[in-house]
């Protein structure tokens, strides 16, 4: 049984555009990322799957149950963080723990206080008084409390310093190969290269990839970055499938290329050159050795700059 | 339905306690001082003549030129600062759901908790009936207390006191059932807030010109301080079953009207 199958679903804000026949499943146990630009339709489509939202058309099911006329069953085995945290000022970790106990009709504090402690979260800290970052911890942690089957986190690492970032990941992934079925949107394509075992990707509330990481890695641009002898010319040609981003002298504008600039080294702008190819490298690599560079380095398939393009094209 | 409780408790606990100490205090003062105030009215009439259909629009009924012991104790219980303790607790809590949730964005962690909408509302529902509950005790506390400092002939029977009180808490649920319906419909707690306070308002106005104009008469049913006779109720010593039904009536119509809505509705943080 998939843990998330969403069937030409629909949904409109009056005139405004929401999403537009977008089916996805996911199955049990996998780490899903769900991509997009601002605006493009991953809130709504979480909303939906949690039940704050009706579709105007089409299906949404979670652990085989409908998400809206059984969203109790649905919710009671799953976790949710929602994009912009905002809590009560009176709710502290305990107090958390305690409702979120009574709700479900069994003790979650043992495990949420493990959470709490991976988490750096103080217990009685009330939320009025906590930093926008530990807001977002004491979310997550009463998501994972509860151990929860289903976990649907909204871009979960919003406002969480680099080593919690690593935290979360690292108690997704544990989540995950303990069966749970993780799905979160998030704007930082790095984590989600790393921890994915799926991607899709909506933009303008469609869907418009929908993949396994490995077969998009497959397809995804990477980086050859060529160091040029002193008065070494710059070829005037490149092989076939090259896509020249940076050059000595020329001015960059897409944004593959201002991103790559960070790639330069510094005093070695007038010597660099950067490439973004796909498929394999040995080709490259030895016309690169037959030129004779002074140094060139071939970087790993980049999801990153795969996505950049669907985000550009908005 | 326990952690919602719980929830509700830790949320309203202290301004209901201040609700209510503030209208033992209104109750207590207004007891003690009225009979004072109210033994020389005669003379007010005569001074400001206007005030005499500012009374008889509060109480419903022409006072005559000496209001008597009984009819101002009716006069405390229909007085503008108990009315407005009573319907400002009902503004902030009858806006709590979804209105406030929505508002203050909260609306998520609320809605995404593994119980059913209607449990939710439910249990809002059991809080507003306890608070509402707790504030009106305060105030007949405020007024049992006063009245046994106030001379015997100026006090007012307990069952006439029973009586105003239950039909006040019937117009307490009209009131609030009605806050029900509008949040349910609303993302903005001011807003909601805003269209009960202004209805309220009219109701009073339609209150004050059916005493002066015909056509104000006619349409009197529609204001809720038609239902609220604590004058007639006193001068009459029988209970006002025909309003207490309709105001029960009105509280099931808007609170069946407001579940409806909120169990239907797409709702969210925007």
């Amino acid at each position: 049984m998939a843990a998330i199958e969403i069937q030409e679903l629909t949904h409109t804000y009056g005139n405004r555009r929401g999403i537009d026949r977008v089916s996805l499943t996911v199955a049990e146990g996998r780490i899903f990322g769900f991509l997009g630009p601002n605006g493009a339709g991953k809130s709504t489509t979480i909303r939906i799957l949690m039940g704050l939202l009706r579709a105007s058309s089409g299906t949404a099911r979670m652990l085989g149950r409908d998400c809206w006329s059984d969203g109790v069953r649905v919710r009671r085995k799953t976790g949710y963080v929602p994009g912009d945290v905002r809590l009560y000022a009176w709710l502290n970790l305990q107090r958390g723990l305690q409702i979120l106990s009574k709700v479900h009709g069994r003790d979650v504090t043992a495990s949420g206080m493990e959470y709490a402690e991976r988490f750096r979260l103080e217990p009685q800290l009330h939320a009025r008084r906590m930093s926008r970052g530990n807001r977002q911890k004491l979310a997550l942690v009463l998501a994972l409390a509860p151990r929860p089957d289903l976990l649907i986190l909204d871009e979960p690492t919003s406002g969480l310093d680099p080593l919690m970032q690593d935290t979360l990941m690292l108690c997704l992934r544990e989540c995950a190969r303990n069966g749970t079925t993780v799905l979160f949107s998030s704007h930082t394509l790095s984590e989600v290269e790393a921890v994915c075992d799926e991607v899709a990707m909506i933009r303008d509330g469609q869907l418009v990839e929908n993949d396994s990481v490995s077969v998009l890695q497959q397809n995804a641009p990477r980086l050859l970055r060529l160091l040029l002898n002193i008065d070494q010319a710059v070829p005037a040609e490149w092989p076939e499938g090259c896509e020249p981003l940076i050059l000595p002298g020329v001015e960059c504008h897409s944004s593959a290329a201002r991103k790559a600039q960070l790639l330069v080294p510094p005093g070695l702008r007038e010597r660099t050159c950067i490439l973004q190819f796909r498929g394999s490298s040995l080709g490259l690599l030895k016309w690169a050795v037959d030129r004779r560079f002074a140094d060139v380095e071939v970087g790993p398939p980049s999801l990153e700059s795969l996505f950049r393009g669907y985000y550009e094209a908005v | 339905m326990r952690g919602l409780l719980q929830k509700i408790r830790l949320e309203v606990q202290w301004p209901v306690a201040w609700f209510s100490l503030g209208l033992m205090l209104v109750m207590g003062l207004l007891t003690a001082l009225l009979p004072k105030v109210l033994g020389n009215i005669h003379e007010v009439f005569n001074k400001m003549p206007l005030v005499k259909p500012l009374i008889t629009a509060l109480l419903g009924v022409d006072p005559g030129d000496q209001i008597s012991s009984g009819l101002s104790q009716a006069f405390l219980w229909t007085h503008p600062t108990l009315l407005s303790l009573i319907w400002a607790h009902e503004l902030m809590y009858c806006s709590r759901l979804p209105a406030a949730e929505v508002d203050r964005g909260t609306a998520d962690f609320l809605l995404c908790l593994p119980v059913s909408r209607w449990k939710i509302f439910l249990a809002e529902t059991v809080g507003w009936l306890v608070s509402g509950a707790i504030i009106l005790c305060g105030g007949l506390v405020g007024h049992l207390i006063a009245s046994s400092f106030v001379h015997p002939e100026m006090r007012l029977s307990q069952t006439d006191a029973f009586r105003v009180l239950i039909n006040l808490a019937a117009l307490y649920l009209a009131v609030g059932g009605f806050a029900f319906l509008i949040s349910a419909f609303s993302d903005r707690r001011g807003r909601a807030i805003g269209i009960v306070f202004a209805l309220l308002l009219l109701s009073f106005l339609l209150n004050f010109l059916a005493q002066f104009q015909d056509w104000a008469k006619s349409i009197a049913w529609l204001s809720v301080m038609e239902y609220y006779r604590p004058a007639i109720i006193i001068r009459s010593g029988e209970f006002p079953a025909d309003d207490v039904k309709m105001l029960l009536l009105l509280t099931g119509v808007f609170w069946s009207v407001s579940l409806a809505v909120l169990r239907r509705r797409s709702i969210c943080t925007v």
